[in-house]
């Protein structure tokens, strides 16, 4: 599977989760509004059914005054509520259209009022006519007043209603305990879910970014390997069985390395043939040019006999010059075997061999001894006290080598009395081919100390010198303590 | 036993020129034949105008046609040449090689120098090669 689409299916995870959690918490933030309306609504029920029930008593109050005092005044509550008593069950219907239970309770009330109202309005026509017709009371009042009103007719009627209402109060207050707890039941929920969500969503997210990211890392950390390997000059290939963006990286990684592989092969063999065949007839020349000297000595002029002398110098200098190319293409391409080295020793052993008796040679400082490449560093000791050897004109020479522990490397210094090197130089004798001396001189390759200061880099190691023209030259580098090195690869 | 004649088998006619030189200067009643390559060799051992059986072979490894590992696998294959001593000279110091000449049976394996300049001058030229190498050999008999 290809790392976009992993990702992809990270991310749409995470957002099909959230997605989720969106959608469920809509629901039940519906479910909290549609109870906290419902309570809202059960408060305006309660609030119109006391109007009601308040409108009803004050009715049947005033129609009990009037009949008393025969005072028309007192009738005017009962007209009043006449005529706001059926808007306010108009209201009421329509507040509980969802409840048919509390719609029968309210018809029924209703009903009982406009029975009340009938008999109530009888009662108050029968009154006028009595009024009306002086020192007579009307027959029709008294049949009322003996039969109905005598008889508790209107109180019972009265009673239901307030009965009535009682229940229908009572019941509205029973449906809203029900859902009052269901509305603390839902936001409960809601936080429950939400919660629930999240966390999934969360670990979701988490697992989702530690894979993507561990597989990348594992394979960026491969090429990295591998890239490291190269340039160590371990030409290996990785074996990748994803198939994905990085594949191409990968694959274009392996290649380099193989075709790196391939040169280097190439650069070993042009080595060979350099070593070789440019040096076998090299040689049989200065076999031929001893020949001579040794069978025809006698028939030589004393111009032949320089003239020999001279080729046999050009021969032995394009000898060097073949055998330090060949060494200086070798620095960091093979490594040397690893080895305790005791300085002091090393530096003993070829001061002994290549500094002549007029030098006075002195180790200011206590050498170390460590594991490292000891061919190399007899490579860089040996230059750099042949050039304080070679580069010299006073009779007496002096040479100091000295060392200092640094840390991780020790810094080694080199300082002799010759005849010193113009600040303008010091970057050009590090050059390869570079010689400050004349072409003819055969000791003087030129490369050595771009030897040097290839080892030294390989070896992540610095070198600088010190040095004026006719004060002597002071070399100082520094080389590591560890030396990391894989297998020889080649 | 001493050594009446010597096969040398290489390419390069200085080498050849060297040793007669050397055994000139060495002043030994030694005939020398050679060969440039390996087929010349044989040649030379079992064709119309043979040599009598030389008692050495210097062979080198380096040379066209047959080279010397050719040669040495199908010399070892007559038994008639089974008392001929063969020395390897040769500038390769490839480990293959030494391991493949020495399974075929060698009496010894020489290193011709290519450097020239690291020694003292003297020492450094073929002659003088030639010269201790010849003494080695001989002196050993």
């Amino acid at each position: 599977m290809r790392l976009s689409a992993k990702i992809i299916i990270g991310f749409s995870l995470i957002i099909f989760f959230s997605l989720i959690s969106f959608w469920v918490n809509l629901r039940l933030s519906n479910e909290v509004n549609r109870n906290t309306e419902f309570l809202t609504n059960s408060e305006a029920i309660i609030r119109n059914s006391a109007k009601i029930h308040k409108s009803i008593i004050e009715m049947q109050s005033s129609h009990r005054g009037y009949l008393l005092t025969d005072n028309e005044v007192f009738l005017q509550p009962f007209y009043a509520g006449l005529k706001e008593l059926p808007l306010l069950f108009e209201e009421e219907n329509k507040l509980i259209q969802g409840s048919p239970k509390q719609l029968i309770k309210i018809d029924s009330i209703q009903l009982l009022h406009q029975q009340w109202v009938i008999y109530a309005n009888s009662l108050i026509e029968a009154k006028r006519k009595t009024l009306d017709s002086v020192h007579k009371s009307s027959e029709e009042y008294i049949d009322l007043f003996e039969n109905k009103l005598q008889k508790e007719v209107g109180k019972k009627i009265t009673d239901e209603i307030s009965l009535k209402i009682k229940e229908f109060d009572r019941q509205e207050y029973f449906v809203r305990q029900i859902r009052r707890d269901n509305l603390t039941e839902s936001i409960t929920n809601a936080r429950k879910a939400t919660f629930g969500l999240s966390l999934v969503t969360l670990l979701v997210g988490i697992v989702s970014t530690i894979y993507i990211t561990h597989l990348i890392t594992k394979r960026i950390s491969s090429m990295v390997n591998l890239a490291e390997n190269i340039s160590k000059g371990n030409f290996e290939v990785i074996h990748d069985k994803e198939n994905d963006e990085l594949t191409d990286l990968v694959s274009s990684l392996n290649i380099m390395s193989e075709k790196l592989k391939k040169s280097f092969l190439e650069l070993d063999q042009f080595a060979y043939v350099v070593s070789h065949d440019l040096k076998a007839p090299l040689r049989g020349m200065y076999n031929i040019a001893i020949w001579m000297e040794e069978d025809c000595e006698k028939e030589f002029s004393d111009q032949m006999g320089k003239y020999m002398s001279q080729m046999k110098g050009r021969i032995q200098r394009m000898e060097s010059l073949i055998t330090a190319l060949l060494e200086y293409s070798k620095v960091g391409r093979i490594n040397k075997p690893l080895e305790i080295v005791d300085v002091q020793e090393l530096v003993m052993e070829i001061t002994d061999t290549i500094v002549p008796k007029n030098f006075k040679v002195k180790i200011s400082s206590p050498m170390p001894a460590f594991k490292t490449e000891k061919i190399r560093l007899h490579q860089v000791f040996s230059n750099l006290i042949s050039n304080a050897v070679k580069y010299h004109d006073s009779e007496f020479g002096k040479i100091s080598i000295s060392s200092k522990d640094k840390g991780i490397y020790y810094e080694f210094s080199i300082k002799d009395n010759g005849i010193g090197i113009a600040p303008e130089y010091h970057e050009k004798i590090f050059k390869i081919f570079q010689t400050l001396r004349e072409k003819h001189e055969t000791e003087s390759t030129g490369i050595g100390l771009a030897i040097v200061k290839k080892i030294i880099e390989d070896k992540k190691g610095t070198i600088k010198l010190i040095s004026e023209k006719g004060k002597g030259a002071t070399f100082i580098f520094t080389w590591p303590k560890e030396i990391y090195q894989i297998e020889e690869s080649i | 036993m001493k050594v009446k004649s010597i096969l040398l088998i290489e390419d390069d006619e200085l080498d050849v020129i060297s040793l007669q030189r050397v055994l000139k200067k060495m002043e030994l009643d030694i005939t020398l034949y050679n060969a440039f390559n390996g087929t010349e060799a044989f040649e030379l051992l079992r064709g119309p105008n043979k040599i009598p059986m030389p008692d050495l072979i210097l062979l080198d490894l380096n040379m066209p046609r047959m080279n010397g590992i050719e040669f040495l696998e199908e010399f070892r294959k007559d038994k008639s040449f089974d008392h001929i001593k063969v020395f390897i000279m040769t500038t390769s110091n490839d480990e293959q090689d030494r391991y493949k000449t020495e399974k075929l049976g060698i009496s010894g394996y020489m290193i011709k120098p290519l450097n020239f300049t690291d020694n003292s001058k003297k020492n450094s030229s073929m002659d003088y090669f030639m010269h201790f190498q010849m003494n080695k050999i001989l002196g050993s008999d």
